[in-house]
């Protein structure tokens, strides 16, 4: 599945630096160099303030970088506006998040629905959109709940349907499971199997290592390094 | 973002927080309210008396003589019994004029009838019988001069248990105790002031004849404190030769009234001047009313403000949200300011429609003709949109401005 050149990544990152002032710099991201290719399912271990959430944000298109660059499907988006990014953010990435994060005045359809909302779909299609996404995440028949109508699993599953509205090149999930006891992480990582198994690019923050060995490899952030990037054979296909 | 998703999604957000939403817009329902309810009063209080003036009186021109400084103020302020009935005959006869009576107030104590006795401080009304028109009567017929007849309106009958018809006589008691008996020989058709010397307001009056036995009392020369002279037609060029003629005459040494004139100016106004000049007055209060209901807007706006700023920092996560799905800063900026105009337009539309009521009833309450003042109520709906957007602006661009990544760290 390991694959060469950029142009078969999902998300490139070359010699990435993050450095914030507080009071001194602080490189909450030193050096980081990294390819995720289409179609890979890639797990980020560290220790809090290893530079995880920092990751993220810049693959996420919510940050840029201070130095290097972040090319998300062939897209650089290290140096651009804050519009342009927005637009890349929403067309390019989905994020999950472990507080599920849903607007919660909206029913799981109009949730998953939202993304499309700001890309100008009509309605109509983005109705239509939203229930098979919801369905193909196994909640075909909570189409018109409320959020706090739904279980923490259904949310997840909610929001997880909403970040693969529109296709986007990957899915940032961040610590996906956090919010969620056992028996259910298991059906979402079970869910995110899916994902992968039908191409979809996954990335997901975690500190669980039992979490982290679903993905085909872990990326070990120590002290904003890459410390070491682990191959599984796990799920590997 | 489409502006009809911009709305839907505002509208959600207003009918989340229904209570805090309608206290929010109280500020701008009670600033439109009230200007709606006083702009529907005035502009039926001045339909009411443009209405008033019936054709008949549009060509009427009203004299009196007062002191200079009584100049400019309503009609009769200062009046001074000057005028004499061969003055009136005099100024009828002159060519330009088709007629002219004079019209005084005759102190009174009370009306008798059937052994029912009604006090009237305001006295009567003592003119000729020009003073009235035909189509003014609804019974009867205009008393003859120099008789002991009388003309009366339906509030006055009003104010007696038994109904008062043509033919009836009544006892007015007269200054210092004197009785009259009268005749009723006609009643008018409503109760609304018969010119603009009595005042505007509906009333009970009763008229006599100038020359009727009791005025003469006080003297052998009764004098009376104004007169109207009529304009052939209601041509402004007809009305200004009437009033020019009839003030050259009061003014030479042949009117009785310039022996008694020193020190007096003859006011000579038509019914419009009169009105104008009520207008004015009115205008004045309208004026004061908005600028006290704007401050009240300012107050609504600025509570608006204040609440939209408590809401953007209440959904930062909902802002962050939004952004990180691929909301731009425009969509954001919209949102919030939509959700403002929707509070301020609401509270315009309700305000309107309070104030419409309020103006009916007390237009109802005291009697004048409930007008909807349309330009305003286009006003207060744009006066909404207004508010909205002025106390939106700037939460709605500190909502634009929320980091995603903080936001979707906010607790």
């Amino acid at each position: 599945m390991s694959s060469t050149g950029s142009a078969a990544a999902a998300v490139t990152l070359d010699a990435v630096r993050k450095t914030y002032q507080v009071g001194e710099p602080v490189h909450a991201l030193d050096g980081v160099s990294l390819e995720i290719p289409r179609g890979s399912y890639t797990a980020v271990m560290g220790p809090s303030g290893s530079g995880k959430s920092t990751l993220m944000n810049l693959i996420g298109c919510l940050d840029t970088p201070t130095e290097g660059s972040v090319v998300v499907n062939d897209q650089d988006v290290s140096a651009i506006g804050d519009r342009k990014r927005t637009t890349i953010r929403g067309e390019e990435i989905g994020f999950v998040f472990q507080t599920f994060n849903l607007m919660p005045r909206l029913t799981a359809r109009e949730n998953v629905a939202l993304p499309m909302v700001f890309r100008g779909v009509g309605r109509g299609e983005r109705r239509e959109r939203a229930a098979e996404v919801l369905q193909s995440v196994g909640l075909g028949d909570r189409l018109e709940h409320l959020p706090n109508e739904l279980s923490g699993g259904q949310r997840q599953r909610v929001a997880i349907a909403r970040a693969l509205v529109n296709d986007p090149a990957i899915l940032l999930a961040d610590e996906p499971t956090g919010n969620l006891d056992t028996e259910t992480g298991a059906q979402i990582m079970g869910l995110f199997e899916d994902l992968y198994d039908r191409g979809n690019t996954i990335l997901m923050v975690t500190h669980e290592r039992e979490i982290a060995e679903h993905a085909e490899r872990v990326i070990h952030l120590l002290d904003g390094e890459i410390e070491r990037i682990e191959e599984l054979s796990g799920v590997g296909k | 973002m489409n502006p009809i998703e911009s709305l839907r999604i505002a509208w959600r957000a207003i009918r989340g927080h229904k209570l805090r939403s309608t206290l929010t817009t109280l500020g701008v329902i009670i600033g439109i309210a009230a200007v709606i309810t006083f702009v529907t009063l005035g502009t039926g209080l001045q339909d009411e008396i443009i209405g008033d003036i019936s054709p008949d009186d549009q060509q009427n021109v009203y004299a009196w003589a007062a002191s200079p400084e009584n100049s400019g103020q309503g009609p009769l302020a200062g009046a001074q019994p000057v005028f004499t009935l061969r003055d009136a005959n005099e100024v009828g006869n002159l060519s330009g004029v088709d007629d002219a009576y004079v019209y005084t107030q005759v102190p009174g104590q009370s009306v008798t009838f059937a052994g029912q006795s009604v006090p009237r401080e305001g006295g009567f009304i003592a003119t000729g019988p020009g003073y009235f028109d035909d189509d003014d009567l609804a019974e009867g017929r205009r008393f003859t001069r120099g008789t002991n007849e009388a003309v009366v309106n339906p509030a006055l009958i009003g104010l007696f248990e038994e109904n008062v018809t043509v033919g009836d006589t009544l006892t007015l008691g007269i200054f210092r105790g004197a009785q009259v008996n009268v005749t009723v020989v006609g009643i008018l058709e409503n109760s609304e002031s018969m010119s603009a010397f009595e005042g505007f307001a509906p009333a009970p009056r009763l008229y006599i004849p100038a020359d009727f036995g009791g005025v003469g009392s006080a003297g052998e020369d009764p004098r009376y404190i104004a007169m109207v002279a009529e304009a052939p037609s209601k041509s402004a060029a007809d009305i200004d030769r009437t009033k020019r003629v009839t003030r050259e005459y009061l003014n030479s040494p042949a009117s009785d009234a310039s022996d008694r004139a020193e020190g007096l100016n003859f006011q000579l106004k038509t019914s419009t001047e009169l009105i104008a000049q009520l207008e004015e007055v009115l205008d004045l209060l309208q004026d004061f009313i908005v600028g006290i209901a704007a401050i009240s807007l300012l107050v609504g706006s600025i509570g608006i403000a204040n609440i939209m700023l408590v809401s953007v920092t209440e959904r930062t996560r909902e802002i962050g949200i939004m952004k990180a799905v691929g909301a731009q800063r425009r969509d954001i900026l919209g949102l919030f300011i939509v959700e403002a105009i929707i509070l301020g337009v609401l509270g315009a539309i309700l305000g309107t429609a309070l104030g419409l009521a309020a103006g009916f009833l007390v237009a109802g309450y005291i009697g004048i003709p409930w007008v909807i003042p349309w330009s305003w109520v286009a006003i207060a709906i744009v006066v909404g949109i207004l508010v909205g957007v002025l106390a939106g602006l700037y939460p709605a661009w500190n909502a634009s401005r929320t980091d995603p990544i903080d936001a979707l760290r906010y607790e």
